[in-house]
């Protein structure tokens, strides 16, 4: 049976140090997988139509070692990509997915990646998405879940770098017991332009949601954050959280939030709530009256600032690597090597 | 080792020091009291580097250095530490985090190496122990959650760690029980030597029943109006700070 291993000519280029061994790698070329098709531990995948994307198919014997999707965009195609990625997991199956989009150029890419997953009864998804580009890419994701009964997702996307970075969510929450966990959280700088458009959608009764999106933008970056919570008449004791908190470097950053509520039905319970604000002088002074310089102390509000959206990042492993990346971005320390335009370290 | 003279500081335009004069020797320990809006607090942030205050006249010397014309962090580093009347709450930032950053950074600048985890964890249950804090507090959020006197706690703590040779304690009293009193000044007179210095601002004497100062001073309308031995303070506490205002 086939091992998921690097290919060979991207491992030349580069080597993704995610912590964990027993990661299972899975490269995506700009849009082809660079396998046929592999089955093993309870994981099918294969090509999408017309060759391009992935299809994954999980079933219960799926062991709890990661999957890490890496998705690079190569010198070989500078044109607009699009492709679909459906991705199902059985009833019962549990999986851990990390989603990695890299450039191996600093061209003007720009990619679309519909992503369909579905999310049998009692099924247990833990979905990471990390958008590492440059200052020039766009990139757009689409993504859709659904959720049968008693199912779960824990989904996390973090906008580290890219030029443009728009993401589409809507969660259907389409059987009871359902709850959805969904985090994002969004750092720009220069020019860069990042929006989430959330959409959790709630079908059916007894179904529980929680949305915490935060971002720090600093120079004259621009965000977008528009998140709704749909209720449907009938999903009684419907349970919604939504949440986004944003904070402003300079005067010239930009964040537009929409937070918003559509409620249909009469026995639930649902908040939202967002916040704008810059770094905190009292916060400042305080560490800075400890013999913390001015701008660690800003540095250290920040990362203090991302810190509950980390922290649901379940595997610990993962989530002091993204702590760290998280540290070296704000830091501006994306200093790129001659080969590599990934900002991973 | 402090130096003040003739201190005018306002905000906004209102004055709120009207010439200061105050001098600190190693060794000792000095009190500020005062009714509310004489300044205490004002005195403090001013020493320490607070922004928002406006310096229109005079000067502090610690250690011979031009205080006033350093940033807080170098006033820090240099052995200056204030002591919050309220601290703040920094959620997402651990105390054991937030301290090591702040015990590394002197480190620096006394050209040492930052210490190791070991060291510093075993260095923090030390201080910890001073001021009988529990040490589950440590991997909280800087202050996030704790009492009154949890905080002024964690700020005799951070003194602790830190080791300062001016220390200025704005009002640590305030908001206490008398067993959190105890621990604080407890605190306080382990961390004394003949080499530091304290200056106590409160607005009771009940807290100089436990740490005993030197030097009383009493400040009024942004100017210290009085200044005695540790009977001032039973003054105050006995007939008031109209009776030493009206006689002065």
């Amino acid at each position: 049976m086939k091992e998921y291993t690097y290919i060979p000519e991207v491992q030349r280029i580069f080597t993704c140090t995610v912590p964990g061994e027993n990661i299972r790698q899975v490269f995506l070329v700009d849009g082809i997988l660079q396998e046929e098709e592999n089955r093993a531990d309870g994981v099918f995948l294969t090509r999408g139509p017309e060759g391009k994307g992935l299809l994954l198919n999980i079933n219960k014997d799926c062991t709890d070692r990661p999957i890490q999707i890496i998705s690079v965009r190569s010198e070989n195609l500078p044109q607009p990509l699009e492709f679909s990625n459906t991705w199902m997991l059985e009833p019962g199956a549990k999986a851990q997915i990390i989603v990695c989009d890299h450039t191996l150029k600093e061209y003007l890419y720009s990619t679309l990646r519909f992503s369909n997953i579905i999310l049998g009864e009692g099924a247990h998804l833990d979905i990471l998405f990390m958008q590492n580009e440059h200052g020039r890419s766009r990139y757009r994701l689409d993504l859709n879940v659904e959720l049968k009964k008693n199912a779960r997702l824990n989904c996390h996307i973090l906008s580290l770098y890219g030029g443009t970075i728009q993401n589409k969510v809507q969660v259907h929450l389409l059987g009871p017991g359902a709850a959805c966990y969904l985090d994002g959280l969004y750092l720009a700088d220069c020019e860069q332009n990042t929006e989430y458009h959330i959409a959790v959608k709630h079908h059916s009764p007894n179904c529980h949601s929680s949305q915490l999106f935060k971002g720090i933008l600093d120079n004259q970056a621009k965000a977008l954050f528009n998140g709704i919570i749909y209720v449907a008449p009938g999903a009684q004791k419907t349970e919604a959280l939504q949440a986004n908190h944003n904070l402003l470097l300079t005067n010239d950053a930009k964040i537009t939030t929409q937070p918003q509520l559509e409620i249909y039905a009469d026995d639930v319970k649902c908040s939202h709530g967002a916040t704008i604000g810059r770094l905190d002088e009292q916060v400042l002074f305080y560490m800075r009256s400890r013999g913390i310089p001015l701008a660690e102390a800003q540095m250290m509000q920040q990362m203090a600032f991302v810190q509950d959206v980390l922290k649901h990042v379940p595997n610990p492993a993962i989530r002091s690597r993204l702590e760290k990346m998280v540290e070296s971005r704000l830091r501006g320390e994306f200093t790129k090597c001659a080969h590599c335009t990934m900002h991973c370290c | 080792m402090l130096t003040i003279k003739d201190l005018y500081v306002s905000i906004e335009g209102r004055e709120i020091l009207s010439g200061v004069n105050l001098s600190v020797n190693a060794g000792e320990i000095h009190a500020i009291m005062g009714p509310n809006g004489s300044g205490k607090s004002t005195l403090a942030a001013v020493l320490a580097g607070r922004e928002t205050f406006t310096v229109t006249r005079g000067t502090a010397l610690y250690k011979g250095v031009d205080l006033l014309a350093l940033p807080p962090e170098e006033r820090a580093r240099l052995g200056l530490f204030l002591g919050f009347q309220y601290p703040v709450e920094i959620p997402g930032l651990t105390s054991v985090n937030f301290m090591k950053a702040a015990v590394n950074e002197q480190r620096k600048y006394k050209n040492l190496p930052p210490l190791s985890s070991g060291e510093f964890l075993k260095l923090m249950r030390q201080k910890m122990a001073v001021v009988e804090m529990d040490p589950s507090f440590v991997g909280r959020g800087v202050n996030v959650g704790f009492s009154g006197g949890e905080k002024k706690r964690n700020e005799i703590f951070q003194m602790a760690m830190l080791e300062p040779q001016l220390a200025i304690l704005d009002e640590t009293d305030s908001g206490l029980d008398v067993d959190a009193l105890r621990v604080v000044a407890n605190g306080v007179n382990t961390l004394k030597t003949k080499d530091n210095a304290f200056v106590v601002i409160t607005h009771y004497q009940r807290l100089l029943d436990y740490i005993v100062p030197d030097v009383v001073h009493v400040l009024y309308k942004g100017r210290i109006i009085k200044s005695g031995s540790k009977e001032l303070a039973l003054e105050v506490e006995n007939k008031g700070y109209d009776h030493i205002i009206n006689k002065e």
